[in-house]
Parts: C-alpha cells; sequence; structure tokens
C-alpha cells in the first residue's frame, strides 16, 4: 500500500467530508449544467425563466443542486484541490462569493466568455462573477405606525420603538453593518458595530430566526421596522402589509447575488453559458417582477410602474455602500460570534 | 365457627362459565383440596378467595366476615404461588418479612418473626441468600415462610408441588402437611394431581366444568364416588358401561358382573377398583372368564389387562412369588376374575 | 460464520468510526477564514469551548433541558407502558404498533406539527380562547417550556417501548404476591414494580437523555433565536460559521458531557436502589 502522506490524506478527505455532509454530487454530461443554488421561490424562478426559457431550447439540460450558501461556499472553497468539482455554476451573494474568488476556486469571466457581459452596470462589474439581481438591505416599516419615513440609520435605535426593532438572524452580516455605521462611522468598524448590537439589546429588538418570521412580525405588528432587502418589502407589500421602506441617508447594504462557474468545473462551457443566460433582460426583469431584484444590466428594463415601485433613484444608488468583501471575508466568523453573544448569550 | 366460606360464588367471563356457583366451607385449622383437571374452575375458585378475581354473583367470608368486596391487600390470606413469585430483587429474610413491613411491624421485631418462619422450613442459614442463589425447592420454602409468617386466617397453596422432581414431591408433601397440622392453618390448596389430594387433605372438593362433584374425605370419594367421572379421576377404576340386571349388573357385550344390590338403580356404569379384583387361572373355576392381554410389572405389584368379552379390565396383585399359582402367566392365557359384588358400585354419568 | 462477520464488522467500524475520528482530528485544527482551517495540533478549540461563558451557559441549557424531558418522559411513560405491558387483549400488538408510528415521521416533521399546535394562533390558543379561557393569545412558542414539551412528546415512545418491554418481564405474579402480602398498589409499585423495572426506567432514561442532550430540531423550531442548545450551536459552527475545528470541538465537548452524565447517572441510581 502506497503512504499517503497526512496531508494529502486530510485535505482529500476533507473535500470528501464535505461533498458528503452538505450533498451528493451530481454526475453531469456534456450537456448537463449542475447549478448550485436557493431553493423555493428563487430556484422556481431560475428553472421557469432561465433553464426553460434560454438554455433548454439550446440543448442544455440544468440540474439544480439546492442547499444553503454556506456549504455552496464550503463545497467551492474544498473542492478547487480536486480535478473535477461537482458544480458547472455556483450562485452566492457577493461577499461569500468573494471568499471563493480569493481562494482561487473561480474562472475568469470576461466578454470573450460571457456573452452580454459588456453590458452589467460598472458598479457590479466584477473580474471572476457576474451580478445575476440586486437589491439593497434598507430599513422596512410599517407606513401605518411609523408615519414619518425613518431617512437615518440612527432611527433603527430610537428609543420610541423599544421592544418593535425586528432582527433577521440570517442578515448578521447587513445588520453589523448598519451598527457600524451609525455607532462608528465606517463599515470596516468592528467596536462600533458590537455597540450598536449591545444597544438593540437592550431597546429588546427582537430576533428573528427566519425571513418569514420577519414577514409574520411585521404582518401582526409585533415588529414595526427591520433592515431587509426592499425586494422583500416589495413582495410582502403586494401581499397585503402596509410596508415602506427607506435608503437612509447614511446609505444601505447592498444585496448582490452573483453566478460563478468553478475553475474545476467538469462543464466549462456550459457554465459560460448558464452566466450568459442569467444576464439576460428578460430573465431579469422576471425577478423583477416577481421578487423585486433589480436588474443588473444596462439593456435590462422593466415596466416604468414597476421601476416606480422597486427602483432606487440615481442618488440612492449613490449611497449604497462599498463594503470591503475583504474586511467581510476575514470577520464573518467573528461577527457571527459576536452577534450571538450579545443577543443570544 | 367455619375459618373460610364460599357461598354460591360464580364467575362468568363474557359467555362462559369459569366456575358455576359453588359453595363450600373449611373449618379452622383444616386443609381442603380443589381438585380437579385443567379449566375446572378449581384456580378461578382460589383466586376469588384471594381476591384477584371479583366473583360475578355469591360472596366469600373470611372468619364470618363478608370480603367479597375486598382488595386482596385488605384480605388475610397468604397465597403460595405455583410460580413462587418471589421477589427477586430482596434477599431471603426480606422477602419473608416483606408482610410484616407491609403491616408496619418494626424492624427488629420484623426479623427475628421471618427468622423464626425460616427456621419452621430450615433454611435460617440461607437468610441473606437471594432467591435466584436457592434451590426450586428452597425457593418453595420461602414462599412458605412468607405466608406463614403472617398466620393468615387462610392460606393458600396453589399447585405447591408442580414445580418440584418427583423425589423432592413426596418429602416436600409431608413436610407441608406437618407444618399445616403443627401450626393449624385452615389451607385451601388447588391440585391436579389426585394423589397430593389424597395424602396431603383432610378433606377434597373435586370440581369438573366449574361444578363441584362430590366433596368428602379421602375415603368418601375413593370408596364411595358419587359417578363415574369421580371413580375414575380419584384412584383407579374399571367402568363399565352396561345396565342393572336382577342382583348383577350385564356389560354391554354381554357379561353378568355381581353386584351387591341395584344400589344405584338407574346406574348405567359399573366401577370397580383394580386391586379389589381377585385373578386365578382358569381351572380355579369360579368368578367371571377372560383372556390376560398385557401384564406390566411394577415391582411390589404386578398390572394385567384382561379381555371380559371386548371390555377391558386391570387388576392390580402383589407380584406372585415363585410357588404362587399366579407364577408363569403369559398373555393369552384364559384366567378367571372374582369379587365381592359389595366391592363394585352402581353408578350414574 | 467467522469469515462473513468480519468484513461486514469492519465496514460497520469504517462507517461509525471513521466520521468520528475525522472530526476528532479536525477538532485539533486551527479555523481560517479563507482556506476553512489549517492543520495543527492544538487544544485551543476545546479550551475555548469549556472556558467561554457563552458555551458554558449553551451547555447548562442543553444539560438542564436533557434532564427535565428525561424526568418527565420516565413520570408519564410508566403508566402507559405499565398498561401496555399487562393488557392482554388483541389490542396489545395494535396499540404497540400504534406508539411507534410517531417514529415514523421524523422529528424534524413532528416539531413543525408543534409549531402548528403552540403558536399564537395555533390550535391550543384558538381553543383556549374559544372556550373563553383567555382573551389574548398566549406566549406558547419560542418559551423553553415549548421546548420541553415538544422534546418530551417526541421522545415519549421511545420511553414507553422501552418500559414496556421491560415490565412485561415481571411477572404478574411478582405484583399479586405483593397485594396479597398485603402492599397497597402504592407501596408495591415502590417496592416490588419500581425496583424490578429499574434496569427499563434506566435503559430508557439513558436514551432519552441522548436523545435529548442531541436535540436539534425541536429547540431551532421552538425554542426561537434566543433559546441556545449545544446540537444547533455545532451545527451553527458548521454551517454558518464554517468554523470546522471548533465546531468539532464542541461536538465532542457535548459527546464527552453526555457520556459522562449518562454512566455517572445509572451507576448513582443503580447504587441506591441496590443498597434500599
Amino acid at each position: 500500500m502506497t503512504r499517503l502522506s497526512r496531508r494529502a490524506f486530510l485535505a482529500s478527505a476533507t473535500a470528501a467530508s464535505a461533498a458528503g455532509l452538505l450533498c451528493t454530487p451530481a454526475i453531469a454530461q456534456s450537456s448537463d449544467i449542475v447549478v448550485g443554488t436557493w431553493g423555493g421561490t428563487f430556484g422556481d424562478l431560475l428553472k421557469a425563466n432561465v433553464d426553460e426559457a434560454i438554455l433548454e431550447p439550446a440543448g442544455w439540460s440544468i440540474l439544480q443542486e439546492v442547499s444553503g450558501p454556506v456549504p455552496r461556499r464550503t463545497k467551492l472553497i474544498t473542492e478547487r484541490m480536486q480535478r473535477r468539482g461537482s458544480m458547472d455554476a455556483a450562485l452566492l451573494a457577493d461577499f461569500d462569493m468573494h471568499a471563493a474568488a480569493k481562494v482561487g476556486a473561480l474562472e475568469e469571466l470576461g466578454e470573450e466568455t460571457v456573452p452580454g457581459y459588456g453590458n452589467i452596470l460598472p458598479f457590479l462589474r466584477k473580474s471572476h462573477s457576474v451580478p445575476l439581481i440586486y437589491s439593497a438591505h434598507a430599513i422596512v416599516y410599517r407606513k401605518d405606525l411609523i408615519p414619518t419615513p425613518p431617512a437615518s440609520v440612527a432611527e433603527l435605535w430610537n428609543p420610541a420603538y423599544k421592544g418593535r426593532i425586528g432582527l433577521s438572524d440570517f442578515l448578521y452580516t447587513s445588520n453589523m453593518a448598519y451598527a457600524a455605521i451609525a455607532n462608528g462611522g465606517t463599515l470596516s468598524d468592528f467596536e462600533g458595530a458590537e455597540t450598536g448590537v449591545q444597544a438593540w439589546r437592550e431597546l429588546d429588538a427582537k430576533l428573528l430566526p427566519s425571513t418569514e418570521a420577519v414577514g409574520q412580525a411585521l404582518a401582526s405588528g409585533d415588529i414595526w421596522l427591520t433592515v431587509i432587502s426592499a425586494a422583500r418589502g416589495y413582495s410582502w407589500r403586494k401581499g397585503g402589509i402596509d410596508l415602506g421602506w427607506v435608503i437612509p441617508e447614511e446609505g444601505a447594504f447592498p444585496a448582490v447575488y452573483e453566478a460563478a462557474v468553478p475553475k474545476n468545473a467538469r462543464n466549462a462551457e456550459g457554465g459560460m453559458a448558464y452566466m450568459s443566460a442569467l444576464l439576460d433582460p428578460a430573465a431579469q426583469a422576471a425577478f423583477a417582477a416577481k421578487m423585486g431584484y433589480l436588474p443588473t444590466v444596462s439593456n435590462g428594463s422593466i415596466p416604468p410602474e414597476l421601476e416606480a415601485e422597486i427602483g432606487f433613484t440615481e442618488a440612492e444608488r449613490n449611497r449604497l455602500w462599498q463594503p470591503d468583501l475583504d474586511f467581510i471575508m476575514e470577520n464573518q466568523a467573528a461577527m457571527l460570534d459576536a452577534w450571538n453573544r450579545i443577543l443570544k448569550g | 365457627m367455619k375459618s373460610l366460606e364460599l357461598v354460591n360464588i360464580r364467575k362468568d367471563y363474557g359467555g362462559a362459565v369459569a366456575v358455576a356457583g359453588m359453595s363450600m366451607q373449611i373449618a379452622r385449622g383444616e386443609l381442603v383440596s380443589l381438585l380437579g383437571p385443567s379449566g375446572c374452575g378449581k384456580t378461578t375458585t382460589l383466586r376469588m378467595v384471594a381476591g384477584f378475581v371479583a366473583p360475578s354473583a355469591g360472596s366469600v367470608l373470611i372468619d364470618g366476615r363478608d370480603v367479597t368486596r375486598l382488595a386482596p391487600y385488605e384480605r388475610d390470606t397468604a397465597l403460595v404461588f405455583q410460580s413462587y413469585a418471589l421477589f427477586p430483587h430482596m434477599t431471603v429474610a426480606q422477602n419473608v418479612g416483606f408482610g410484616l413491613e407491609m403491616r408496619k411491624v418494626g424492624r427488629a421485631e420484623r426479623e427475628a418473626q421471618s427468622l423464626e418462619a425460616l427456621r419452621r422450613v430450615r433454611l435460617e442459614h440461607l437468610a441473606d441468600r437471594y432467591p435466584r442463589q436457592l434451590s426450586g425447592g428452597q425457593q418453595q420454602r420461602v414462599a412458605l415462610a412468607r405466608g406463614l409468617v403472617l398466620n393468615p386466617a387462610v392460606f393458600l397453596l396453589d399447585e405447591p408441588l408442580s414445580n418440584l422432581d418427583a423425589k423432592l414431591r413426596g418429602e416436600v408433601r409431608s413436610e407441608i402437611r406437618a407444618l399445616q397440622q403443627s401450626l393449624e392453618l385452615t389451607t385451601l390448596m388447588v391440585t391436579h394431581d389426585q394423589e397430593e389430594a389424597l395424602t396431603m387433605s383432610d378433606r377434597l372438593v373435586l370440581m369438573e366444568g366449574g361444578r363441584v362433584r362430590q366433596a368428602g374425605t379421602a375415603q368418601d370419594l375413593y370408596e364411595r364416588p358419587a359417578d363415574a367421572f369421580v371413580a375414575e379421576f380419584v384412584g383407579r377404576s374399571n367402568v363399565i358401561e352396561g345396565r342393572a340386571e336382577g342382583g348383577g349388573f350385564r356389560t354391554a357385550c354381554g357379561t353378568l358382573l355381581p353386584a351387591a344390590a341395584a344400589g344405584a338403580a338407574g346406574g348405567s356404569f359399573y366401577a370397580i377398583r383394580p386391586e379389589k379384583i381377585v385373578l386365578a387361572r382358569e381351572d380355579a373355576g369360579e368368578g367371571v372368564g377372560g383372556a390376560l392381554r398385557e401384564i406390566l410389572y411394577l415391582g411390589a405389584q404386578t398390572e394385567y389387562t384382561v379381555m371380559l368379552g371386548q371390555t377391558p379390565v386391570t387388576v392390580i396383585a402383589a407380584t406372585p412369588g415363585p410357588d404362587d399359582a399366579l407364577a408363569g402367566l403369559r398373555t393369552g392365557d384364559p384366567v378367571r376374575l372374582s369379587w365381592p359384588g359389595a366391592s363394585a358400585r352402581l353408578l350414574g354419568a | 460464520m467467522a469469515k462473513l462477520v468480519l468484513p461486514a464488522g469492519l465496514l460497520v467500524l469504517l462507517l461509525l468510526g471513521g466520521p468520528m475520528l475525522l472530526m476528532l482530528r479536525y477538532s485539533f485544527n486551527v479555523f481560517d477564514p479563507l482556506f476553512l482551517m489549517k492543520q495543527a495540533f492544538t487544544f485551543e478549540n476545546y479550551a475555548r469551548a469549556v472556558a467561554d461563558p457563552y458555551y458554558q451557559k449553551i451547555l447548562t441549557t442543553t444539560i438542564l433541558v436533557a434532564l427535565a424531558c428525561t424526568a418527565l418522559t420516565t413520570l408519564l411513560a410508566y403508566g402507559p407502558a405499565y398498561w401496555l405491558a399487562r393488557m392482554e387483549s388483541r389490542w396489545k400488538s395494535k396499540l404497540t404498533i400504534l406508539t411507534m408510528f410517531p417514529l415514523l415521521v421524523g422529528g424534524v416533521v413532528r416539531s413543525a406539527g408543534y409549531l402548528a399546535l403552540l403558536s399564537t394562533d395555533g390550535l391550543v390558543n384558538a381553543a383556549l380562547r374559544g372556550a373563553g379561557i383567555i382573551a389574548e393569545p398566549l406566549q406558547l412558542l419560542y418559551t423553553p417550556g415549548a421546548v420541553i414539551f415538544a422534546t418530551v412528546g417526541i421522545v415519549l415512545p421511545y420511553m414507553i417501548l422501552t418500559l414496556a418491554s421491560v415490565i412485561e418481564s415481571i411477572p404478574r405474579q411478582v405484583e399479586e404476591a405483593a397485594a396479597n402480602l398485603g402492599a397497597r398498589p402504592g407501596r408495591s409499585f415502590f417496592r416490588v414494580l419500581m425496583p424490578l423495572s429499574l434496569p427499563g426506567v434506566l435503559a430508557g432514561a439513558t436514551l432519552v437523555f441522548i436523545l435529548c442532550m442531541n436535540a436539534y430540531a425541536t429547540p431551532l423550531l421552538l425554542g426561537g433565536p434566543q433559546f441556545q442548545m449545544m446540537a444547533p450551536a455545532v451545527y451553527e459552527q458548521f454551517a454558518r460559521a464554517s468554523n470546522w475545528p471548533f465546531g468539532a470541538a464542541l461536538a465532542f465537548l457535548l459527546l464527552i458531557v453526555t457520556v459522562i452524565l449518562t454512566s455517572l447517572g445509572s451507576s448513582v441510581i443503580a447504587r441506591r436502589y441496590r443498597a434500599g
């Protein structure tokens, strides 16, 4: 028996257990594109407007591999040492995608490889991923209960809303970014962020375990305001809750969802085709109509009345923060830890 | 005064009758056996006395007090279970002291009495053992001591010898009887073994199909069985079908057998115990002629089966010595059987 | 036979032991935000897990909830287990299967059921309001009580079945003997049935305690985000913080504490009863 070095054994074992723990790798043929993505409404929209509308007529068949974002990111990172990865395209939030790009797990993208790459809005353009939709984690509030729009991030700590401030447990990154801006002034101010979270605790902010729970709490009046994507605010308002949202004067955390092709994709060509399809104006319009997310391409257009509902003004768009993704990547675990300790300890 | 009295007790399970209204009495210090084949209702009767089964009708009186509606733990009975049912997590002494503990007897007093009860069954040296460390016979004596120590108004024994091997059985039988007599325990014993019942009891109650067939002393049941079932169940009997005729009894196949009188006028059964019959060679001239079909050597005794026409008759006699006239009899030999008419009984079914 | 058993045994050992050994190895590594972890051999993860008041509190909550659930489950299961064990009718086997029925549905689904039962517009509140007992809905969900209630509901079948099989093996005559010797039902229970069924109680309680210590879905769904138990905390380290070394260390801490408490518990209870 050949002696494997311990390092090599552990490396392969890590990848193997990651794959085993998180999902079973799908076996793909050349016309198959394996897409690592979220399920639910998001997955359905992809299926209807990207897979079935664009790629299948072109002869591709799409396999969705549904999982949570962190397992997907872990998979990208651990699989990079293998000759063949389990995904041909992977979808992640921008800060998660950043980590995968940083470790060199992703293929470089450009106008030659991805048709439509040139249409990407300049502020969303990146070398190793394409943005498929974006919105902002804005202050979403009950219009009937808070008559004056909360125009400043400081409103999230307004003692008048004691016990009525909602915090999505999933969006700890965005919530802590708000806390950092409100209490320190820069996005990279960890201490300021902790001070802000501590202040939330003292204001009896309600920690909510899921996005659905946030929606329910808004509907019931358990909470009056929260930080969540403007897109969610739009879809809940369509569902009958009297909601408004504000991009505060200090700015807001951008919510960008991106896609990329792993370097070791079995079907890199298919992966590139998928990137291109995501940038298709029709596909982007569908996301806008259904989920309230905005197109990421200059040739994308949505009906004016929808634009009025969900769009950002030039000024609002310019106010969106430019998060230091390296800082987030380095400190994400520490941020989660601080978040948990303060709010759940 | 009667220690135990059952007044017309009855037990129905759904439509099935387990005990069909029985009455009996046991005097103080008396041992009465409930005898019968399995399913005759004897165990149900015992359990009604102990309080585990509620009678459908009738009443149970202990020392003149109606206990029919009392729970088992409110009755002054001690039951020795067929399986002994010792508490496996308690020592022998703790097992014996359990009843006293329940009666809130102090520890010192309890230990003294338990030891005394164990002494009675000669097990005081095993007081600290656990039941699983004892032999079957020892376990049974612990079960006896556990009941004795309470000096119960009624002592109940459920097939006390059935789990012992043949050799122990005789020993334990006399031991139980001796204890019962010396302590004057009012005892009701259930058994399906007629020998056990005959040797141990003051009186027997023979049950069948939930009813009492006959009650009386061992002699009553043995010598004067009330019917063919009793005659066959208690001891051994040749029971022959036929009808009374003149001074004798005509069997179904025509042989005339001697009878004392047409006692049971309507009797269609004739019962004669095997040991009452005298077997002789053909040339004896007297008695009913038949053919010897089988000889079973039992040591001191020999059992012969003789065919009277189509009717087999069992005879038990002392094994003949070498000079005896019966020595050298072989199967197939013609023989003669005789007995006094008074030994036979004419019975109903 | 040995030829067949050996490979199968090795396979089982590998399947059971392999992942455990791997996790054990991970627990000595160092977390790296970019590459997940770096090879190392350090006890830092364990030291942090043990010394950190935050995780001490989570572990304490976990132990208290598990103890409460175990005690409550034992109390609640004894009656039905006894009834089932002593039942003679033809319904016995059907009822036994019925008891096992909830086990066919996973803990997550059953937790979701309790979610529907206990939420502010759930069945319990609706019934209480309908009956006019309360005006405003009670906050039942996202409380430790909800977690204990639902966990007990989920583990109860294990306890009932374990107890029933042990009670079944105790001859009925032993109980009858106790009654015959003058023991009222209560005393008979404490002096005879309870000590004799102790192996079943211990086996069931150990099983239930382990299940409760490792409860995941119930505390997560019914405890709310502020209620923390160990299994979700372990999962959080793996799935949200991507901190595998620390997650592995937490998992082994949970394992070690569970093993110590179960063996301690069984020996203490067993000794107390032997002495009595």
